[in-house]
């Protein structure tokens, strides 16, 4: 390996650099971006692209369908022969359209339109609670977890909170207003992020005290300041992978609460269900249960493996 | 450790007051009174000043205000003997508007107006409806009424005065003869004949007949001296308290020889042990006449199947244990063989069940269940077979598994990297000996706090796997008393939830400290 470097002169072997205080200033290393790297290490997963796309493909689809067909539940109720159709009645029955790719309901809606405007519902419910409540719920955990006055006052208020049946608060919310979408959206933010701010505040309080953030106080740094760029970036991974078990929760849990008749007034998914659960009985009407069933299941998984990924990607320590 | 729980239980009883006030809020303030009607059938029937006094009488069954009406007082006044009958006629005669009320009405009806205000009460009244022909409308007679709404506090307060009940033989009216008050210790219940040898303590002038007895259902020794009054249904079941309807038995009768006070000898259900007081019922039926020789006439009646509380413990019980068993040891191989086979197939698994929506995979369970291993999908008290608990156990156990291997996992892996591992692997440990003696011990500490709570819970059903297989548990009464306005019902349930769950996080703490020494919640220790 080593050169016989004797045959040179020294001045073919050293030559003058000129120094440039401009060029000393820069730094060797490539350039770090903290959300390029996450969607660098993101998209490394094949599984995730597909995640990625099957859910824009839902979300936009839910969207965009029932916008631009007209759905009306009601058009074909005074025809008896159009109620509770299998797939491949009704393809003959109303033609070849894709509407009708999953049958007829109860009353002769197409349940391929109903389940899609249910998604959209649910859907939006999902995204608007998760919304409020995790921007609530992570503000005010910082909160709680920085102060120790507010925590001991928070604890009592979650144990008191925690033991009210979720399902009461919401029955009482939608008897006093009328069960509607907003009424539900409140009636799940309303105490829902009590237990995004108790998760938030038992991570505040695990960083808070390390070496790192002491020293930034010796050194007179704001909470403030602290709080936002010391923890904050700590905690990203932590929020984004709460959000992806959030998200598919409300959908969960609006079909549980419409199952047990205490959903909202708007056929969203879970009432698609609960109205469908005698359907699911019946030979030949399983199609109207289980599609509601199926998309939702779809919903909520992808969501929930996207958001896992995007979770662990943001964790700057997968950043290598 | 000792004052550690007494401060902690007295802490969680603060707590589970603060939460009575507030669902007693949210139910008797917040709610509207008026959705209570939406379902009754008598209410479209009623008119005019009949409609007006039945909302009022319904507020009062429904435990909102307390309401009293003329008419029940002047008929008080009769049969306590203060005024004879040609008083009460006369004290009627209210007339169809306040002038044209009798002498004798206006002096009672001011008696009562000041008897009643004097206690906090508004008094109303209502002229009689008439027609424009001057003829009194259906139900427009002219009423008069005391209405007082129930304070708050004095709500919470009487509800937790009257929480536990002491039988004593002052609970019969004073007024009524009832013989000699007193409690009499037998040492020959005379409810197997009087020679069989059974102590029990008898009394009379009490609510329950018999105070303490023994008999051969379980706990085998029974005592009526203190009971639990949760809240009394309105609805549901009317008269009878929650914690009689989670804890009775259900089914069909199981008939036996039952030798009767009167001697009289029938095949019957009734549990003579429950009988209770119900005053002036002994003369109101025949039945009870040959049957009975005083008033403690109502029994409870032997069924041949569990309880609410019953069913859904045993079936919640059964998939706890189960989910442990399996859990633990999934997740434990998860972190051993982590990113291998098991693992991934457990992660898929865990994942399945976190984000499908609980009621998708239930009815998965359930349509599996039924078409390929032939499995009961729906519970049927009449036959006992065993296989129909299968499915509402599986459907409880599974999402509590994959709950349980996703922690275990967890924790596992954490204490993987943790200095004392890397130390007994440089020791020259196997891994498996690290795993059994080291990790798993320090992993299963968090996991054993959640022990208890998932006991007691099992207590309080499931609603949805309940409702799914119609199992008859205790799952669906706090949705039951919701959607039926049954006020008492749910006050008593939450009061319910929220014990157990101040009983569990105590357990739960005491469990942990004994199973890890290095956990002490005195502050004077280490």
């Amino acid at each position: 390996m080593h050169e016989d470097l004797s045959q040179y002169t020294d001045e073919e072997l050293f030559a003058p650099v000129s120094h440039s205080d401009a060029e000393s200033e820069k730094i060797a290393a490539p350039r770090y971006s903290y959300w390029k790297s996450v969607f660098r290490v993101f998209f490394r997963k094949k599984v995730n692209i597909i995640a990625l796309c099957l859910l824009l493909f839902v979300i936009l689809f839910a969207y965009i369908y029932p916008s631009v067909t007209s759905y009306d539940p009601y058009a074909n109720l005074l025809d008896p022969n159009a109620k509770h159709l299998g797939p491949a009645q009704a393809l003959n029955y109303f033609g070849h359209e894709l509407k009708w790719i999953l049958g007829s309901g109860a009353s002769g809606e197409s349940t391929f339109d109903a389940v899609w405007n249910g998604s959209r519902i649910s859907i939006s419910l999902a995204f608007i609670c998760a919304a409020i409540n995790m921007f609530i719920g992570v503000m005010l955990g910082a909160v709680w977890g920085f102060s120790k006055k507010v925590d001991m006052v928070m604890m009592e208020v979650y144990t008191i909170i925690g033991n009210v049946p979720m399902i009461l608060i919401i029955s009482v919310l939608s008897m006093l207003f009328s069960p509607t979408f907003w009424t539900m959206v409140f009636a799940l933010t309303i105490v829902g992020w009590l237990s995004i701010a108790y998760f938030i505040r038992t991570q505040v309080l695990i960083i808070r005290d390390r070496e790192y953030n002491l020293a930034s106080r010796c050194l007179g740094t704001s909470i403030f300041k602290i709080a936002t760029k010391n923890i904050l970036p700590f905690m990203t991974s932590v929020i984004v992978t709460l959000l992806a078990t959030e998200l598919p929760s409300y959908i969960s849990y609006e079909v549980f609460l419409s199952y047990i008749g205490m959903g909202m007034s708007e056929m969203s998914l879970g009432r698609l269900i609960y109205a469908a659960e005698a359907a699911m009985v019946t030979p030949g009407w399983q199609m109207e249960f289980w599609s509601p069933v199926a998309i939702a299941s779809i919903i909520t998984v992808v969501l929930y493996v996207v958001g896992q990924n995007l979770g662990d990607a943001s964790d700057p320590r997968t950043h290598m | 450790m000792a004052k550690y729980t007494f401060v902690r239980i007295l802490k969680g009883i603060l707590s589970a007051v603060c939460v009575v006030v507030l669902i007693m809020v949210l139910v008797y303030s917040l709610m509207d009174r008026t959705t209570i009607f939406a379902g009754d059938p008598n209410y479209s029937k009623m008119q005019s000043n009949s409609r007006i006094t039945y909302e009022q009488s319904r507020y009062k069954a429904f435990g909102y205000i307390d309401y009293s009406t003329y008419s029940d007082y002047i008929k008080s006044l009769f049969s306590s003997g203060e005024i004879d009958d040609a008083t009460r006629s006369d004290a009627l005669k209210i007339g169809v508007t306040a002038e044209k009320a009798s002498d004798t009405a206006n002096e009672y009806i001011a008696k009562f107006t000041q008897e009643y205000e004097s206690q906090g009460y508004t008094i109303t009244r209502l002229d009689a409806d008439r027609k424009k022909n001057g003829q009194v409308k259906d139900g427009g007679q002219a009423v008069i009424y005391a209405t007082r709404d129930r304070p708050l506090i004095k709500r919470v307060v009487s509800y937790f005065t009257d929480l536990i009940f002491f039988d004593n033989v002052h609970y019969v009216d004073e007024a009524t003869d009832i013989g000699p008050r007193k409690l009499t210790f037998t040492l020959y219940d005379p409810v197997y004949g009087g020679t069989k040898f059974s102590p029990a303590i008898i009394g009379n002038g009490t609510m329950h007949r018999y105070l303490l007895y023994f008999d051969n259902s379980f706990p085998y020794i029974h005592q009526n001296f203190a009971t639990l009054h949760l809240g009394e249904s309105y609805t549901v079941n009317r008269g009878v308290d929650v914690f009689e309807t989670m804890t009775t038995s259900q089914g069909s009768y199981i008939l036996k020889d039952v030798i009767f006070p009167t001697g009289h000898s029938e095949k019957s259900a009734d549990d003579l042990h429950t009988a209770t007081y119900v005053a002036g019922s002994l003369e109101q039926s025949a039945m009870y006449a040959t049957r009975f020789v005083d008033d403690y006439t109502h029994t409870i009646t032997h069924k041949n199947n569990m309880s609410k509380m019953g069913f859904s413990f045993v079936i919640g019980v059964i998939a706890t244990i189960l989910s442990y068993v399996l859990g633990l040891p999934l997740g434990l191989l998860m972190a051993r063989y982590k990113d291998g086979l098991l693992d991934k197939i457990g992660t898929f698994y865990i994942m399945f069940i976190i984000a499908v929506p609980s009621l998708a995979y239930i009815f998965l369970f359930k349509a599996i269940g039924g078409s390929v291993f032939k499995l009961p999908t729906s519970f049927d008290m009449d036959t006992n077979s065993k296989a129909m608990y299968v499915l509402p156990i599986i459907s409880l156990a599974l999402p509590s598994i994959a709950n349980l291997m996703k922690w275990m996992r967890r924790y596992m892996i954490d204490q993987m990297n943790s200095d004392y591992v890397k130390f007994a692997r440089s020791g020259g440990l196997s891994e498996n000996e690290i795993f059994a003696k080291h990790i798993w011990k320090n992993a299963a500490i968090p996991i054993v706090h959640g022990i208890p709570g998932s006991l007691l819970f099992a207590m309080t059903g499931a609603i949805i796997t309940e409702r799914i297989y119609s199992v008859p548990g205790a799952g669906n009464l706090l949705t039951q008393a919701i959607n039926k306005y049954d006020n008492g019902v749910i006050v008593g349930v939450t009061l319910f939830y929220a014990v157990l769950t101040v009983i569990s996080n105590i357990l739960g703490d005491v469990l942990i400290s004994m199973v890890d020494p290095r956990i002490s919640f005195t502050s004077k220790g280490r």
